[in-house]
C-alpha cells in the first residue's frame, strides 16, 4: 500500500531505445522530497551524471507533479520540470500552471521521466492505458500552438487530451527555448525547450481519470477552507491579479526604483511612456478577459487582443509583468503593442521571454557601444527602443537565422561573442529579470544563491515583500537581515515549487494551511517543521547537482561588476551592492545553509541531511 | 541655604521628560498626577535631589518643572516641588535608592479597593502573573492613610515600606517605587499596574482568585514558566549595531508599539533578530521611543554559564527552526484569559480560537500551554501556530522575515483576547461564537 495523495508510479521513458519502465516511487523519496521540485531533482539526481552535455544524450528530463496534484486544493495543479540546462549549465528547474500537470497524474503516475534521444521527431502519448512513442515527422517545424491543437483535436467531453509542446526555438536548440502547455503556460526558465528539442521530443500528450486517496479528509479539508478563506481576504489574490495581473505591480515597483531600464543602466522611465505599458493600460486597451490555471481562484491569466499590420486583430495570452518589463524597459521601449505581438509570437515559437528580453537588451548595449557590429547583426540596426525591432528578432531567434543565431546563445554567450562580457546581466548565464538588484539587497542576494541562476523564483521572490509583504516587509538595505530572509524565502519557494502551488498564494499566507494539506492528504508528517527540514534538503541537493556540474562558487554566486560600479537612485540615496556587500551576504547565505566558506556542502551535512546517490541505470 | 537650582540640566530634563510622558502614555497618570525624584551630584560634586514641581503636567514636563533640592536643607525651591517631596526624601534616603516615583497606578488601585469601614488594615496586594511576583514579591504592601496625599503619615510609613519592597501602594491614591534609577522605579509601578490589570480581568471572568493566589504562593516554580531576569542597570543605553539604521529603525518602532499598545509592560519582554552567527536582542523590548532601551549584538550560541532563560530560549528557538524573528512579550489580556475555564469544566482552555474577523483570518486557533511546557513542545508548536500562549509564562512568537511580522502576533492576539473577554462580560457562550473548523485546527 503506498502513501495516500500520490499514485505510486514512476514511469521511465528512454527514447534512445524506446524502453518504456514503470517503477513503484519510493515511498522515502516522497517523505525526504515531498513532490515537483523536490521529488524531480531528486528523481533526477539519481539518474544522471551532473557534468553531462545538456543537449546531449545524457541529460534526463524529470516533470514530476506533487500529492496535492488531484486534489481540490487551490492552484495545486502545477507541475515541475527539471533537468540540466543548456543555458547555465547547471541545473534546470522551471514550473507551470495550466491543467496538463494535473492530467499527467490522472494517467497514474506521480512523475514522468525522459532519458536518451530519438533519432527521429517523436511525440509521448500517455493514458492510464498505453504509453506509446510516436512519430512526430509531421509535427515538427509547426508551433506550440498548432501542435497543441493538432494533438487535443480528438477530446470529448469528459476524455480531455492536453498537449505539452515546444516550438521552433525548442527544435533549433534556443538554449533559453521553453516548453508550453496548454498553448500558454509555460515552463520557461533555463531552457528546457532545448533539451526537448535535443531529445527530438515534440511533444507530450496525456489523457486520464485516475484518481487519488485522501488520509485524513478532515484534516485535508481544514487546511483547504482556511487556505480558500484567507485567499478570499488577502487583496492580491481576491482582485488585484484578476484585474491587473502581474503587469500591476509594473507602477508599483517603479515607484520603489526597482524597475529597470535600457539593460540595467539605470531606473529611470518617462512616466508618460511607462504608462503605455502598465497593467491599468493593458487592462483598460487590451484585455478581453481574465483566466485561471486549473482550480486558481486567483485568475492572473491575461485573455487579449491586439491590431496587427494587416489590420485584424489577433487574440493571444499575456503579457505578463517580466515579459512586459524584459522586452519593454528594459529594452527601452514602451510600446505595447509591439511588445504583446513579440510575446505572442514567442509563446508560439516557444521562447523564454525572460531570457530573450535580456538577451536583445545586451544586444542593443553592444550595438551602441560598437561591440556588436552590423557585419553580425544582418544589417540591423539594434538600438534601445527599435520596438519595431521586437517581432522579427523573436523570429530571428526562434529559427537562429541570422542575428538571431546570436540571440539564441543567451546573453552571456552573446556578450563573450563580442569580446564584452561584462554587457551581460546575468548570473550563472540567466538573464537577470525585471526587479533591479541595487534596490533590494536580499533580491540581490536571491540571484546570486539562486540554484538555476538569476531567477526571481527560485531565488526568493524578495520583491513582493518590498511591495506587499505587509507584515513581513523586510528592511530593503540591510546586510545583516538579508541572507536569512533569502534563505527562508527561497525555502517558501521549495515548498511552493514541491507542494504543486502557485507563488501567489504566498500573497494570503505562508506555508500553514499547505502542511494541513498535505498531512491530509498524505497521511504523513508534513507539518510545517517537517517541511522546513525538507525544503532545507532540497536545497541542499540542487546545490550538490551544481558542484557536481562544475559550478565555481567563488566566480558565480554574484552579479555582474554592474551593480557595483553604477548607482541607482532609491529612496533618496544612490544604492550600489559593493563587491564587499555582496561577499558579506554570501558568506553569511553560506553559513545559514550549513555550508562552508566556498559554499560547499560537507559530508557530514549531507549525510545529516540524508542525501545521497543511488544511481539508477538506464533501462 | 545652598544656592537655587533652576538651571536647566538638558540630559536629566530629557530623562524625566521621556519617563513622564511614558507613564502618562501607558495610563499611569492622569493630566497632572504624579511625582518623579532621583539622587543627583552635579558637575561640583555636590549632591542634589531633582523632582517634578507640584502641578506639573508629566507628560508634557518644562524644564522649569524640575525642582534641583538639597537633601539636607530646605529651600524656597523646596515649596515649588512636589507636595510629597518628604515623601522622595525619605525614600533616597535609603541605602541604594537613586530614584522614586509615584503614580497614580489606577488598575492596582482599582483592583485593591475595599468596602470595609475606615480605618482599613488592608491584606497586601497578591499579583498572580511572573512578571509582579518575581520583580515586585509575593506580597506587595497596600497602606490606607486618613490623608492619603503627601501626609507626614505617608513620609514616616512609605520609606520603611520601600526599604523591604520595591513597590508599595496607597489605598485609593497609586503606588509609589524606589529604583537604583527612574526607568527602574517606572519599571516597578509599570509592573504594579498590570498586575492590578490582570487581577481585574480575572475577576471578570469570574476566576477564582481564593484558590490561585495560594497555589501561586505555595508552588510558584509550577504556575510560572521561568524566572524573569532582575532588571539590569549596566546595559542601559547600549546599542551594539549603530550602523544598522533599518534594523534599528525596526527595532525602536516595534519597541514603542508593544509599549504605547501595552502588549507588555515597561522594559519586560524580548525581541530578537538572527543573524547567522548572533542575534541582535532587545532584552528589555517594551521601550518607548523617548526612553528606548539596550539593544544587544550577542552570538547565537550561548555560554555554558548563561543564566537569562529568556535569551537562551530564544538561542533555542532559533538553534531548532529557520526563524528570523521572535519575540517574547506579557499581554496581559493573554496572561488573564489563559486562566479562563469554560463552564462545565475544569481545566483552564487550551486554546484561544478568535471570535472577531481579523483574529480569524490570521489564526484558526492559538495554542495555550501550561507552566510546565517543555521547550521541544513550544519549538513544536510555534512551527505549527507562529503565536503560543504560555499561561504564567507571557506569549512567544515567532516570523520568517520580519519584526514587523512578529509584533503583528502580540498586537493581533490583545484584540482577539479583548473581544473573547467582552463576550464573557456580557455574558455571551463563547463556545458558541468560536467556529466549528477553529476547534479541530
Amino acid at each position: 500500500m503506498g502513501i495516500s495523495g500520490y499514485q505510486g508510479k514512476i514511469l521511465e521513458i528512454n527514447l534512445s531505445t524506446g524502453a518504456i519502465k514503470v517503477e513503484p516511487l519510493d515511498p522515502q523519496d516522497a517523505i525526504l522530497y515531498l513532490g515537483g521540485r523536490g521529488l524531480g531533482t531528486k528523481l533526477l539526481y539519481d539518474r544522471i551524471d551532473p557534468s553531462t552535455d545538456p543537449l546531449g544524450e545524457g541529460n534526463v528530463i524529470v516533470i514530476a507533479t506533487s500529492p496535492l496534484v488531484g486534489s481540490k486544493a487551490p492552484t495545486s495543479a502545477r507541475g515541475h520540470m527539471v533537468y540540466k540546462s543548456p543555458l547555465t549549465g547547471y541545473i534546470g528547474t522551471s514550473n507551470s500552471g495550466g491543467a496538463w500537470a494535473h492530467t499527467l497524474k490522472a494517467t497514474g503516475y506521480d512523475a514522468l521521466i525522459i532519458r536518451g534521444q530519438a533519432a527521429e521527431p517523436v511525440f509521448i502519448d500517455l493514458s492510464p492505458e498505453k504509453v506509446e512513442i510516436l512519430s512526430a515527422t509531421n509535427l515538427w517545424g509547426k508551433t506550440t500552438h498548432e501542435t497543441t491543437d493538432i494533438l487535443t483535436a480528438e477530446s470529448s467531453p469528459g476524455n480531455f487530451y492536453r498537449a505539452l509542446a515546444i516550438g521552433p526555438a525548442g527544435e533549433n536548440l534556443v538554449r533559453y527555448a521553453a516548453v508550453a502547455n496548454d498553448k500558454n503556460r509555460v515552463y520557461g526558465r533555463c531552457g528546457p525547450g532545448a533539451v526537448f528539442g535535443s531529445k527530438k521530443l515534440k511533444a507530450i500528450r496525456v489523457r486520464g481519470q485516475e484518481k487519488i486517496t485522501i488520509a485524513d479528509e478532515a484534516g485535508y479539508r481544514s487546511g483547504l477552507d482556511q487556505a480558500l478563506y484567507l485567499m478570499k481576504q488577502a487583496p492580491i489574490t481576491k482582485r488585484l491579479m484578476r484585474e491587473l495581473g502581474t503587469a500591476g505591480l509594473l507602477l508599483l515597483i517603479n515607484l520603489i526604483s526597482m524597475l529597470p531600464h535600457r539593460n540595467f543602466l539605470d531606473v529611470e522611465h518617462d512616466e508618460n511612456k511607462l504608462e503605455k505599458v502598465s497593467g491599468e493600460y493593458l487592462a483598460r486597451n487590451y484585455l478581453e478577459k481574465a483566466g485561471s490555471c486549473y482550480l486558481c481562484p486567483i485568475g492572473c491569466q491575461r485573455h487579449t487582443r491586439v491590431k496587427i499590420p494587416d489590420g485584424s486583430e489577433k487574440k493571444g495570452e499575456g503579457p505578463e509583468y517580466e515579459t512586459i518589463v524584459m522586452t519593454g524597459p528594459v529594452c527601452d521601449i514602451y510600446d505595447p503593442e509591439a511588445i504583446i505581438r513579440a510575446n505572442y509570437l514567442a509563446n508560439e515559437l516557444g521562447l523564454d521571454t525572460i531570457s530573450f528580453g535580456g538577451t536583445v537588451a545586451c544586444a542593443m548595449e553592444l550595438f551602441e557601444k560598437g561591440y556588436l557590429t552590423p557585419d553580425k547583426t544582418s544589417g540591423l540596426e539594434v538600438k534601445f527602443g527599435s520596438s519595431g525591432l521586437l517581432e522579427k528578432l523573436v523570429e530571428l531567434t526562434a529559427y537562429r537565422q541570422g542575428l538571431g543565431d546570436l540571440l539564441a546563445e543567451g546573453s552571456y554567450r552573446l556578450a563573450q561573442a563580442c569580446s564584452h562580457p561584462e554587457v551581460a546581466m546575468q548570473v550563472k548565464k540567466l538573464e537577470i529579470p525585471g526587479y533591479d538588484p541595487r534596490a533590494s539587497y536580499a533580491q540581490a542576494l536571491g540571484y546570486m544563491t539562486s540554484p538555476t541562476g538569476a531567477c526571481h523564483l527560485r531565488g526568493g521572490y524578495a520583491v513582493s515583500l518590498a511591495f506587499f509583504g505587509g507584515t513581513r516587509e523586510i528592511p530593503r538595505f540591510s546586510l545583516l537581515q538579508s541572507p536569512i530572509a533569502i534563505r527562508n524565502m527561497q525555502n517558501t519557494g521549495i515548498l511552493q515549487d514541491s507542494l504543486g502551488i502557485c507563488r501567489f498564494t504566498g500573497f494570503a499566507f505562508s506555508v500553514e494551511p499547505w502542511a494541513r494539506i498535505a498531512s491530509g492528504i498524505t497521511g504523513q508528517d508534513f507539518s510545517t517543521i517537517r517541511l522546513e527540514e525538507i525544503a532545507n534538503r532540497i536545497a541542499a541537493l540542487e546545490r550538490l547537482f551544481n558542484l557536481e556540474a562544475g559550478l565555481n562558487p567563488e566566480e558565480e554566486d554574484l552579479l555582474p561588476a554592474r551593480f557595483s560600479e553604477i548607482a541607482i537612485m532609491a529612496e533618496g540615496q544612490p544604492r550600489l551592492i559593493t563587491r564587499d556587500n555582496m561577499l558579506q551576504m554570501r558568506r553569511d547565505y553560506y553559513k545559514s545553509r550549513g555550508w562552508n566558506e566556498e559554499g560547499r556542502l560537507s559530508q557530514p551535512l549531507l549525510g545529516q541531511m540524508k542525501i545521497e546517490k543511488k544511481m539508477e541505470p538506464e533501462s | 541655604m545652598s544656592k537655587k537650582k533652576w538651571q536647566i540640566r538638558e540630559e536629566i530634563f530629557r530623562l524625566f521628560h521621556s519617563i513622564g510622558r511614558a507613564s502618562l502614555l501607558c495610563d499611569l497618570q492622569d493630566s497632572h498626577s504624579g511625582n518623579m525624584a532621583m539622587r543627583w551630584r552635579n558637575e561640583s560634586g555636590e549632591e542634589l535631589i531633582v523632582i517634578t514641581s507640584t502641578g506639573s503636567q508629566k507628560g508634557d514636563l518644562e524644564p522649569n518643572h524640575l525642582c534641583y533640592l538639597s537633601p539636607n536643607e530646605t529651600d524656597f525651591g523646596y515649596y515649588k516641588a512636589s507636595s510629597e517631596t518628604d515623601i522622595h526624601v525619605g525614600i533616597l534616603s535609603l541605602p541604594g535608592v537613586k530614584a522614586s516615583m509615584h503614580a497614580h497606578c489606577k488598575e492596582v488601585v482599582m483592583a485593591t479597593l475595599d468596602d470595609q469601614p475606615s480605618p482599613k488594615s488592608l491584606p497586601p496586594f497578591m499579583p498572580i502573573d511572573p512578571l509582579a511576583f518575581y520583580h515586585l514579591g509575593a506580597e506587595i504592601p497596600v497602606d490606607w492613610f486618613a490623608v492619603p496625599s503627601g501626609s507626614p503619615e505617608m513620609a514616616k510609613t512609605i520609606p520603611a515600606r520601600l526599604a523591604e519592597h520595591p513597590v508599595t501602594i496607597i489605598y485609593g491614591h497609586g503606588a509609589m517605587s524606589r529604583g537604583r534609577s527612574l526607568k527602574e522605579a517606572f519599571f516597578y509601578l509599570s509592573l504594579v499596574n498590570n498586575a492590578g490589570y490582570i487581577v481585574r480581568l480575572l475577576e471578570r471572568q469570574k476566576i477564582n482568585l481564593n484558590e490561585l493566589r495560594p497555589k501561586i504562593k505555595a508552588k510558584p516554580e509550577s504556575c510560572f514558566h521561568f524566572k524573569p531576569a532582575p532588571y539590569n542597570l549596566e546595559i542601559d543605553g547600549r546599542c551594539d549595531f549603530p550602523e544598522e539604521e533599518e534594523i534599528l529603525k525596526e527595532f525602536r518602532k516595534a519597541g514603542n508599539r508593544i509599549f504605547e499598545s501595552r502588549l507588555s509592560p515597561f522594559h519586560t519582554g524580548s525581541i530578537s533578530v538572527r543573524g547567522v552567527d548572533y542575534l541582535l536582542y532587545a532584552p528589555q523590548a517594551s521601550m518607548p521611543y523617548e526612553v528606548g532601551g539596550p539593544l544587544l549584538k550577542l552570538p547565537l550560541t550561548a555560554s555554558e554559564d548563561e543564566d537569562d532563560r529568556e535569551l537562551e530560549l530564544h538561542r533555542k528557538i532559533y538553534a531548532e527552526s529557520n526563524f528570523q524573528t521572535i519575540m517574547h512579550c506579557y499581554v496581559p489580556e493573554a496572561e488573564a484569559h489563559a486562566h479562563y475555564i469554560y463552564s462545565g469544566e475544569n481545566q483552564p482552555i487550551s486554546r484561544i480560537i478568535p471570535v472577531d474577523a481579523e483574529g480569524g483570518f490570521m489564526y484558526l486557533s492559538i495554542p495555550v500551554v501550561g507552566p510546565e511546557v517543555k521547550d521541544e513542545q513550544l519549538i513544536r508548536l510555534l512551527h505549527d501556530y507562529k503565536l503560543v500562549v504560555i499561561r504564567g509564562g507571557g506569549i512567544w512568537a515567532v516570523g520568517s522575515l520580519s519584526v514587523s511580522e512578529v509584533l503583528h502576533h502580540p498586537s493581533s492576539l490583545r484584540e482577539i483576547c479583548l473581544y473573547r473577554l467582552a463576550a464573557i462580560e456580557r455574558g455571551l457562550d463563547l463556545r458558541k461564537m468560536e467556529p466549528e473548523k477553529a476547534k479541530k485546527w
